[in-house]
């Protein structure tokens, strides 16, 4: 296109440098304390959850932890925000290469009223086969949110639909369920390839 | 430089995105594209972009399409680690002198698709615009690329 250089796009600009700077105090206060803070960090992955797999198999929390892992919340009825995000892990885990095996990649609907098991495997499927789909009740994922800090919120449209809002980062995760940072939405590719490979070296 | 200039000239109409246009008076839609979904999915993200070489305002009311149950107007936006979407009610609109996306935040989503679609696809539609009618137009059907997608659907006209 050839330039909508208008007073929004710049606004978003600022937006979003105001986005990265916050996000560059983030990761100060996770990575540029060092080791120390990053260990520090509480372990709300490790609290107790219990919900399907895209093969219709019941899984908790142990079934993640002893591996380091990101987490994406989001619905197979969102045309942009969550299939992109879903193809940029499979970038990542594409370039980790034989790394990609120390990692574990989770997709959680917080829409599990629409998506079932069935309608989560076709959808990582197509992004990655080592991505796990993960859904349930509403109020078990409601549960499992709510531990981890992650927002969610059922919006309706006219006509009778819905949408739904919902945390856009990726959620960075040490092998024993401690939180150790965010992939976000803006960041370069090479830039969440970076983070990983760390999350990687600190198990 | 000439040269190049012919060359260009020649090759141009076989750059399929610059054939790739349609027109309704003074409304120039470019690139009406779509980005493959898996399979099973219920939404498909529709964009084009829009330039209005006239003198007067219009304004996009509306996208249908056999294709599809519905075609909806939607602004989604990531807005403190939160993405949202809205659905664009009034239309959108499309000032005379200037361009506008569907992209960078805006979107069609086409709800329920009749079939699976697969990049090289072609799913037709109607632009139904507040003054200049209707006009028929083609999203051609392409590969989501991860690189592209992280910062802006309006991208792919660019
Ligand atoms: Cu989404």
């Amino acid at each position: 296109m050839k330039k909508p250089a208008s007073g929004l796009r710049t606004l978003r600009a600022v937006l979003w440098t105001l986005v990265a700077v916050a996000a560059a105090g983030t990761l100060y206060l996770t990575y540029g304390t060092g080791r120390q803070q990053a260990e520090a960090g509480e372990a709300f992955y490790a609290k107790p959850f219990s919900l399907v797999n895209q093969d219709g198999a019941a899984v908790s929390e142990a079934s993640f932890l002893g591996k380091p892992s990101a987490w994406f919340y989001g619905f197979t009825h969102c045309p942009d925000v969550c299939p992109t995000a879903l193809a940029e892990m499979s970038g990542i885990l594409e370039a980790l290469g034989p790394d990609a095996e120390k990692l574990q990649v989770v997709f959680v609907s917080v829409d599990p009223e629409r998506d079932t098991p069935e309608v989560m495997k076709d959808y990582v499927d197509y992004f990655d086969a080592r991505i796990t789909g993960l859904t349930g009740n509403l109020d078990q994922v409601s549960a499992m949110a709510k531990d981890r800090y992650i927002f969610f919120e059922k919006v309706p449209v006219e006509g009778g639909d819905y949408t739904m809002e919902h945390q856009a980062s990726i959620q960075l995760v040490t092998s024993d369920g401690r939180f150790f940072g965010t992939l976000a939405t803006e960041e370069g590719i090479d830039v969440r390839l970076a983070k990983v490979r760390r999350l990687i070296d600190q198990g | 430089m000439k040269t190049l200039l012919t060359t260009l000239l020649l090759l141009g109409p076989a750059i399929p995105a610059a054939a790739h246009e349609f027109t309704v008076g003074d409304l120039y839609v470019d690139h009406p594209m779509i980005e493959e979904a898996p399979p099973n999915a219920p939404v498909l993200g529709g964009y084009l972009s829009i330039a209005n070489r006239g003198g007067s305002d219009d304004r996009l009311v509306a996208i249908e399409s056999a294709a599809a149950r519905k075609v909806e107007l939607h602004r989604s936006s990531v807005t403190d680690g939160i993405a949202r979407m809205q659905q664009i009610t009034d239309g959108l609109a499309v000032p005379a002198g200037t361009t506008v996306e569907l992209g960078d935040g805006n979107h069609a989503m086409f709800l329920d698709p009749d079939r699976r679609y697969v990049a090289g696809d072609e799913i037709g539609a109607t632009l139904v615009f507040e003054n200049a009618g209707r006009v028929d137009v083609v999203f051609e059907v392409e590969k989501r690329s991860a690189e592209s997608a992280a910062s802006s659907h309006g991208d792919h006209a660019r």
